[in-house]
Parts: structure tokens; sequence; C-alpha cells
């Protein structure tokens, strides 16, 4: 019944209190190579069609590490997408080498990449993708049931992040039932239930407004900052890439500049 | 994890609940008519499989140059039994000839078939009255059993199984007979009979001529039995060459053979019989198969129409790490609840349906009783279409790339269109070959009614008797008597009536062309009786003194047969009888309409002939009633044998009977046809929804661009339009094929029309243009920046 109560019920604004994911990340420390995280040599994507390349990516080299936020900045087209969905193993490179933490991603086996996006790997969508049927509560379950977190560990973590994301009134209302930014903290709060080391973010603050956008790239520099976890996100605006501390600049797919943002 | 997944799945039904009911409701019709058929089947299959011995009983049956029978005589059994050792057992068993009516005061019923066994045969054949079997004291003891049922109708409050004394025959007869106990007549066997009497030995006495009897052999598991076979023919062939010297008749024993037909074969494909209803129950369960198949491939087809609503789940799971086999199993879970559902409500409706089933096949069929092989069957049927109904859907849908998936803008329109399209139009063509089937066959049924038979069946009533007319003369009083009750315009008696019944044949000679023809014996006014034509001479009558003694009409066939030129005073010889020709009848469909007329002689006198005893009278419409009540009040003063116990059919009605197994096939057919329409369209209304969906942006940017209603209507049609007239296209050659080997199994029979194949077409057509234009109708009324607005 109270499902219909909410039902069209938008609420604006929110508040993100004490992060406490330290302490969570701390019950299980990721055995991960931590100083050069994820390395990308010569990285070429291209399309083949009538006998024509179309390249999206050529030659791209980047080393990230561990604890590092970075933004991917470019315009239409010049492939940063598909840069991130590289990253994301959703796409492989025609040519070049992908390295996480040391592991050649290429020659992985479908088995030990889902272990790698059910313990290292968090995503955050532009349209949140999250699953209609399921309610905040479910939402934010589902990576957990898929590594099989206990069920009691399971209860507690979520209450944590809803708590932490002040969201526990919305547990049991569906994605439709929320506002954009409230869908998209709900995204976060998903991505960081597994516990992630990475964040791949594309373009995360897209579709919401300026002061949900805001507070959303707040949220992500306090998780990278507080928590260590590291971001590489996807986006347009200048102002969100200045929450990072590096930004790649693409253009027709090759990367034209690798700056420091200094605060 | 897999609580979670229950709910989304309840969740994700309950929103699409329109299809779900589409696909739950389209999948329980076809699970119930394919229920019914495995009902059907398993029932059709499995007649006396109660038998101990099932596999190793046989019927010993005779090939004749000219025909096969199941009729032996008495000295065969016993020469099987003698001659070879693995030959358990052999027996013999005799149909009752004629009804009798058996009385215990005012309870009286009319067995039909009051059988006679030999105690081997009712050994071999299982049969069980209350108490067991008994053997029969001595040569002469009978043992003489009624059917329970029959039991309960003459003593009713009959407590205990001690023997009974019961009238035969009518009141005045006062002849009684002792009734042992009673018996279970099973009739889910091929032996079934009102009441049966055991004796030792039946035919003592009688040669190797009396072919009234069938014999039953059972062997040793592990028996040759082609070779048995060959022995057997052998031992027959020198047992009838005993004492024969005439040349020609031992070159026609030696063409003489017998065969062993397994008691297995006995209810569906007898070797002395028509193998119809064989074909009946495979026609029937491969419309069963069909109707199901159909079923589930719209259940697939709606599924993938409803993909890109689950691709997003697929790709955000996957990136939170599920294996493609959680999500594959996933979905199998979700279709296999659904198809569970189906099965519970297909069940629900085959329930609701049986009766009328039971009706329309003349069976008793029953869901819920511990035997039935449904409660086994069911969980694989259920487990077989949740594979072939999910498997596809649930690959695909698990098979969804996550970085094509995510990007927002995904259709799975195109990927799976030729599968979509392939799967519809199977479907129609099916739809349009029972379409087409069901008109033909309407069509032939229409001109079996109304074609002209060369005989009317109209107002002659056909009198049940058990007396004997074979000589005119003691028939005559009777006609007498008869005739004066106002409105009996004719009456005669004969050997057989026209009841699509086969007659008697027998050799006859003419110009010495010798040829194996129909026999019919009659009395006089048989062929005015029922309004058969004469071609040329006349019919029999009391004028000529000859007609009595060896006169003979034959029909036209006969006249064709012999090839005689003026056939009037020829002589036609048969029996040791000279007979003249005098009339040539009119052909008449006396068989029905799928056999040819036979060449057949009618005579009145005929001493190889068979016992006279159906009663024929012709009666004015409007005195119809008072007709019969009249015969009946007066039938012990006419008829002493039967008594009060007058009963009567119209031979119009007996002769309908002859068009029951085609209306059974045309209640089929029509079943069919709906069912596989019905099916076809709610797919095809799914699945129109589902494209116009997709095309909705489409359809507003066209209709900005200035495209009228009719235009876009025509724009959503086009491409069904071309599906259902590519189904017809491939369905018409199956569907002409198959109707013409169907008209085929008739002698008079319809030419092919074209009709039905053109009104397929335009049904199709027309049904497919309804509904989707209903669909369609929403995305043309819709504003069309409601459409745009989203992007």
């Amino acid at each position: 019944m109270h499902l219909n109560m909410n039902k069209g019920r938008k609420v604006k604004g929110f508040k993100v209190e004490g992060l406490r994911v330290r302490n969570l990340l701390a019950l299980n420390p990721p055995a991960i190579n931590l100083t050069n995280m994820i390395e990308l040599k010569n990285i070429e994507k291209y399309y083949a069609s009538k006998g024509n390349k179309s390249y999206v990516l050529r030659n791209v080299s980047a080393t990230i590490s561990q604890g590092e936020f970075v933004s991917i900045m470019g315009p239409s087209g010049a492939g940063k997408s598909t840069l991130l969905n590289i990253l994301g193993m959703l796409e492989d490179p025609t040519y070049g080498t992908y390295e996480f933490s040391g592991e050649n991603v290429n020659s992985l086996s479908e088995r030990k990449r889902i272990e790698l996006y059910r313990n290292h790997i968090g995503f955050v969508f532009q349209a949140y993708h999250l699953i209609d049927e399921m309610t905040v509560y479910e939402n934010i379950e589902a990576p957990l049931l898929y590594k099989k977190v206990p069920g009691s560990e399971r209860a507690s973590r979520i209450a944590d992040l809803l708590d932490r994301f002040n969201i526990v009134a919305k547990k049991d209302l569906f994605p439709n039932q929320l506002s954009g930014g409230q869908q998209q903290l709900v995204g976060i709060a998903r991505a960081l239930a597994a516990q992630p080391t990475v964040i791949l973010a594309d373009e995360p603050t897209g579709n919401l407004q300026s002061v949900q956008a805001e507070e959303i790239m707040t949220l992500f520099k306090k998780l990278n900052q507080e928590d260590g976890i590291t971001i590489i996100q996807v986006t347009h605006s200048e102002k969100n890439a200045t929450y990072g501390n590096r930004i790649l600049h693409i253009a027709d797919g090759v990367i034209k500049e690798d700056v420091a943002v200094h605060h | 994890m897999f609580k979670l997944n229950l709910k989304i799945a309840l969740r994700n039904l309950w929103r699409n609940r329109g299809i779900t009911t589409i696909n739950v409701g389209g999948l329980a019709i076809a699970l119930a008519a394919f229920i019914l058929v495995v009902m059907y089947f398993s029932y059709e299959t499995g007649f006396d499989k109660n038998n101990p011995n099932y596999d190793n009983i046989y019927v010993v049956g005779r090939t004749e140059p000219d025909f096969t029978t199941n009729y032996t005589s008495p000295p065969l059994a016993k020469a099987i039994k003698n001659s070879f050792p693995e030959v358990e057992l052999a027996g013999i068993t005799k149909k009752g000839f004629y009804e009798l009516a058996l009385k215990n005061g005012n309870n009286a019923l009319f067995a039909k078939n009051f059988m006679q066994s030999d105690y081997s045969a009712a050994k071999i054949l299982n049969l069980k009255p209350t108490g067991g079997l008994e053997k029969p004291n001595g040569e002469i003891e009978r043992l003489s059993y009624l059917s329970n049922e029959n039991m309960k109708t003459l003593f009713p409050d009959k407590k205990d199984n001690s023997p009974e004394m019961v009238a035969v025959g009518s009141s005045n007869s006062g002849i009684k007979s002792k009734i042992n106990g009673s018996i279970l007549n099973d009739l889910h066997s091929n032996i079934t009979f009102d009441g049966i009497s055991i004796a030792n030995e039946l035919g003592q006495g009688e040669n190797y001529g009396y072919n009234n009897y069938t014999t039953y052999i059972q062997v040793k598991p592990g028996t040759d039995v082609a070779n048995l076979e060959q022995k057997i023919t052998n031992l027959y062939r020198s047992e009838l060459l005993k004492g024969e010297t005439d040349k020609k008749t031992i070159e026609e024993i030696k063409s003489v053979s017998t065969f062993l037909d397994p008691l297995a074969n006995q209810h569906l494909k007898p070797k002395a019989g028509s193998d119809a209803p064989y074909k009946i129950l495979l026609a029937l369960s491969v419309l069963g198969i069909l109707i199901l198949v159909i079923a589930c491939i719209n259940f697939t087809n709606l599924s993938i129409a409803q993909a890109t609503k689950r691709a997003k789940e697929v790709g955000v799971k996957k990136v939170m790490g599920a294996y493609r086999l959680q999500l594959t199993t996933q979905f199998l879970v979700e279709i296999f609840m659904q198809c569970f559902a189906a099965t519970i409500l297909g069940l629900i409706v085959a329930e609701l349906v049986l009766p009328a089933f039971n009706n329309l096949f003349q069976i008793k069929l029953s869901i819920w009783h511990i035997d039935n092989h449904l409660f086994w069957q069911l969980p694989l049927i259920l487990c077989m279409i949740t594979l072939i109904a999910g498997i596809y859907p649930a690959m695909v849908l698990s098979g969804f790339k996550p970085a094509l998936v995510l990007k927002g803008n995904f259709s799975t329109s195109k990927q799976s269109y030729w599968l979509r399209n392939g799967l519809l139009v199977f479907q129609f063509s099916i739809a349009v070959v029972f379409i087409i089937g069901l008109f033909i066959i309407n069509s032939q049924l229409k001109y079996m009614r109304s074609e002209d038979l060369g005989f009317s069946a109209n107002q002659v009533v056909f009198i049940r008797n058990i007396a004997y007319f074979n000589n005119p003369a003691k028939f005559e009083p009777l006609r007498e008597k008869i005739l004066k009750i106002p409105g009996i315009k004719s009456a005669t008696v004969a050997t057989d009536v026209p009841d699509g019944a086969e007659n008697g044949s027998n050799g006859y000679t003419v110009n010495a062309v010798n040829a194996s023809i129909d026999f019919v014996d009659v009395d006089f006014d048989y062929f005015e009786t029922l309004s058969i034509k004469l071609k040329e001479g006349r019919f029999f009558s009391s004028a000529f003194k000859t007609d009595t003694a060896n006169s003979a009409v034959i029909n036209e066939s006969a006249v064709a047969k012999y090839g005689i030129k003026n056939p009037i005073g020829q002589t036609i010889r048969g029996c040791n009888t000279d007979y003249r020709i005098v009339g040539v009848a009119k052909d008449f469909k006396a068989q029905g309409f799928e056999s040819a007329v036979q060449p057949t002689i009618y005579a009145i006198k005929n001493s190889c002939g068979n016992a006279k005893l159906q009663i024929m009278l012709k009666i004015e419409e409007n005195k119809m009633a008072d007709a019969l009540a009249a015969l009946k009040s007066q039938w012990p003063e006419i008829n002493k044998l039967d008594g009060e116990d007058f009963r009567y059919e119209f031979l119009d009605e007996l002769y309908g009977k002859l068009f029951k197994k085609q209306e059974q096939l045309q209640s089929v057919f029509f079943a069919a046809a709906t069912l596989t329409i019905f099916i076809a369209v709610l797919g095809l209304f799914a699945f129109a929804k589902y494209i116009t969906n997709g095309r909705i942006k489409e359809i507003a940017v066209r209709k900005i661009l200035g495209a009228s209603d009719i235009q876009i209507f025509r724009l959503i049609n086009s491409s069904f339009f071309l599906m259902v007239l590519v189904a017809n296209v491939i369905s018409w050659p199956i569907a002409y094929i198959l109707t013409k080997k169907w008209l085929e199994t008739f002698a008079y029979r319809i030419d092919l029309p074209i009709l039905p194949f053109i009104s397929s077409a335009l049904i199709t057509i027309l049904l497919t243009i309804i509904t989707v234009s209903i669909q369609a109708n929403k995305a043309v009324k819709a504003n069309p920046v409601d459409a745009l607005k989203y992007e």
C-alpha cells in the first residue's frame, strides 16, 4: 500500500552524511597490486566496414594507479565511452594490451572477468540503469547476491549504505518512484555495495540538474579521498573534471593531453 | 537469489499482464488439446493391455484370393494346438447372431451379443467371471454369464453370485435358461459382450467349411511367429486337401493362406479390416503436437518480442558479476512458471471439455483416476514445453552484450526479425491447412448428405427380429397382417439392410465368366420398400411363380462386371442353381460413399444364403406415429417369437451412422482450425503490439511529415499482409495433397474445389488486418509530440 502512497512524490535534494566505507573495506582488503592498477599499452579500436577501417581509438597508452580520480574528457564521438568500456572489459580492443593489476585482461577467461566484476569493478551509468522491477533495497542487494555474501552481512552492508546516503525511507520504493538524483544515488550505492577498488562512471551526472550533479561529484570526491576508491569518469563538464586529480583529454581517438588537476 | 529472481519474475509478469495472459492462456488451451490427445492416444493403444499375455496372443485369420478375414472354422484351433508345441493355448469364440431378449419378471434386456467361447479362449482372453473362471463339466455343460451391468438390470437387488434363471424371448415362448453368474465386460478390450457362454468345446462336428468363429492362440514367449505363421498355413492347406480330388479345388486351396495377427493390432489396424482408426489416431496425434508446437512458438515469439524490456536488466546484472548460466536459468525458471500455470489451466480446460470430447468419440475418459498415465506424462510435457518455448528466448536474453544494451538505444527487432517472421508464417501456414481441410470436409459431407443414394431410407422402419423368414410363404401371413395397419405401404424381409454393413459374397458364373459378387436374399417388395430404381426388366412379383424359385435381379455393377450385353433372360449360376435374370436394378449406395457399389445379385431363394431376419417397412410420413403404435400393440400377434419385444429403428438414422466417422473428423478439424487460428491470432496480436510500439517514433515522424492515417495503416499492415500471403502460398500445396489423399478414400466424392483455398486466404488476411489495425490504431491516434518528446 505504501508504494502507492509514495508514487509520484519526488523528493528533491539529498544529503550525504558521514562516510564509513573505510571500515567496511578494512574487513575485506583487496589483494591487489596497488601501484599500477590499470595499464593500457597501444590500445587500438576500429570497425572495419567495406574495407575501410574507421578508428575509434588510436594508440592509447596510459597508466592509472590506485587511488586516482581520473576524468576522461573530449568532444562527442572522440572515443571516451569506448575507452571506458574497454577499461570495464565490456568491449575488447582490436589491438594492444590491457593489464589490470598486473594481469593481462585480453587473455582472461570469462569466469575470471566475472570475478573481477564481482570484486573489483563498480559501474555507474548516465541513465542510472536500475532494474525497474526491483526496489531500492533489492537493487543494492543484487551484486551482493552474485558475490554470495552471507545474509546477515548483506543486511548490515545495505543498511549502512541506505543510512549513509540517507535513503532509508526509500528502500521499498521502485526506481520510477524516485527523482533522477535519488536514482543515481541508488546507482552509486549499488556500485559500492560490492566494495570495489575501481568505480567506472559514464557521464554520471549527464541526466541531472546542476545542484544534484554537484552533490554527486562531491560524493565521488569523498569516496576517492576518504576511502581510497579509484574513480574513472567520462564527462563533458570542465567543472566536474575539477573534482578529480587528473584529466585525460581525448580527441579523434587519441589522447591529446594528460594533465594533473591542482586544487 | 532465487527468491529475488522469483519476485522480479512475478513483478514482470504482472506489469505485462496483457501479454502474460495471452501467453499463458494460449499455451493452456493448446495444452488442454494436447492433454486430450495424449489421453485418447493412451486409451486407443491400450486395448487389452491388462491381459497378462498381451504380447503372446494372436488371432488366426485367413487370406483368400479375394479377401482376408478373421472368421475361421472350429477344427483349425484344435489342429494347431495338437501340431505345434510352441502354442500354449488355442481357442475359439463365436459372436451372438441376433438380439436375445432376456427377462426376469418385468426387468428385460436385449443382449445384442451373447457370445460363445470355449474354455481355452476364455483363458487366453483373460475372461473373468465373478468368483473366477470355472471349467465346464463334460461336453454338454455351458456356463453362462451376464455382464455386471446386465445382471444389475435383470436382478437389481441381487447381492450374492448365485445362479439365476431367466426367460429367453417373448413371455409366451416359455424358454428358460440358467445364468451362472456375472462377468466383467471390459470396454477397454477388443472382446466385448452383453453376455457370454463358456463351453469346453465349441462347434463339435463342424468341419472346415464353418467359418463362423474367431480363433485365438497364445504362444510361448520367444516364439518365431513368422515361422509359426508359415507352419499354420501349411497345416491348414493340408487339412483342407484331405480327401480332395477335384483338381480345380486343389488349385484353389493352394492359394489360401493363414496369418497371425497380434492381439495388440486388433483394435486399430487388424489385418482383416481397415486401418483407418490407426490413421485417424496418428493424424490426431500429429495435430495435437502441432497445436502445442504452435503455442510454444507463440511463447517463444512473444518472449523475444519482450526482450528489449529485459535487456537492461541483463546488462546490469552482467556487470554486477552474474554468470550467463545464472541468467539463462533465471529466464528458464520464469518461463517454467508460466508453463506451469498454463499446465494447471490446461488441465482445468481439459476437464471442462472432456464431456464433449467423450461424447464425440463415444468413449469414457476421465483425468482423475490413479492409474492415469497423465500423472507422469504431464511433468514430462511441462519440462518439454519449457525447454521448447524457453530455451531460445533464455539464450537470446542471457546473451546480450552489456556494452550494447547499456548504451540505451538498444533494439532487438533487427536481430531476430527473420526468425520471428518465420515463426509467424509457420503458424499461419498450419492454420490455413486446417481451414482448407475443414472447408473440404464440409463440402464432402454436404455432398454425401445431398447426393442421390439410389435408394430412399426415409420413412423406412427397420424392425429387429429373431424369426427366420427364408421361406417367402412363411413371411406372407406377416405381411398381410402388417399391411392391414393404415399407413404402411409395403413390407419386406431380407438378409441385409442398406446400412453400410457388408453383404455376404459368393462365386457366380455368367457365360463362363466366374466372379465373386455380393448376394442379398430378399423378399417381395424389397426394391419397392427401399425405392430402388429399375433399369430394365422387372422386380420380383408374386404374379410370377418362378420368382420364389430361381429368378434374380442384378445391379448395374454386376452387369458391368460380367460384361453382359442383354442381361434380361440370361442365366447366372451360383450355389448349384441356375438363376434367370429378370431385372436390372440401378446401382444404389448401400455401403455408403467410401466403397464403390459392389456387383450384387438379389434373389428370393438362395440355399447358400444367410438368415433373412431384417424386416423393413415403408410407412407414410403423416401416419408414422400411429402405425408404429399399432405395430407395437399387435406385434405379439404378428410375430409370436418376438412378442412384446417390438424394437425398431429408422433406416435413415441407421444409414446416417455411416457419416459418423466423417462427422467426427469434421468436429476435430473444426476444433483444430479454430484453435490454431485463435492461437496464431493471439500471437499476431501481441507481435503487432510489439512492432507498433517499436515504431511509435517512426510513425510520429511520418505523421509530422504529412502521412495520412490510411497511409500509416497500410505501412504497418504491409509486412504482416505479406507474411500471411506467404503462409497461404506455402500451405496451399500441402493442403492440396492432404485433402486430395483424404478425398481419395471415398469412391464417391467431390472434385477438389478451389473456393476453400481462396476463402482461407481471405479469412486469414482479413483476420490479420483487423488484428494489426487494432494495434496500429493506438499508434496512429497518438499525438506525435508525446512520442517524440522523450528523446
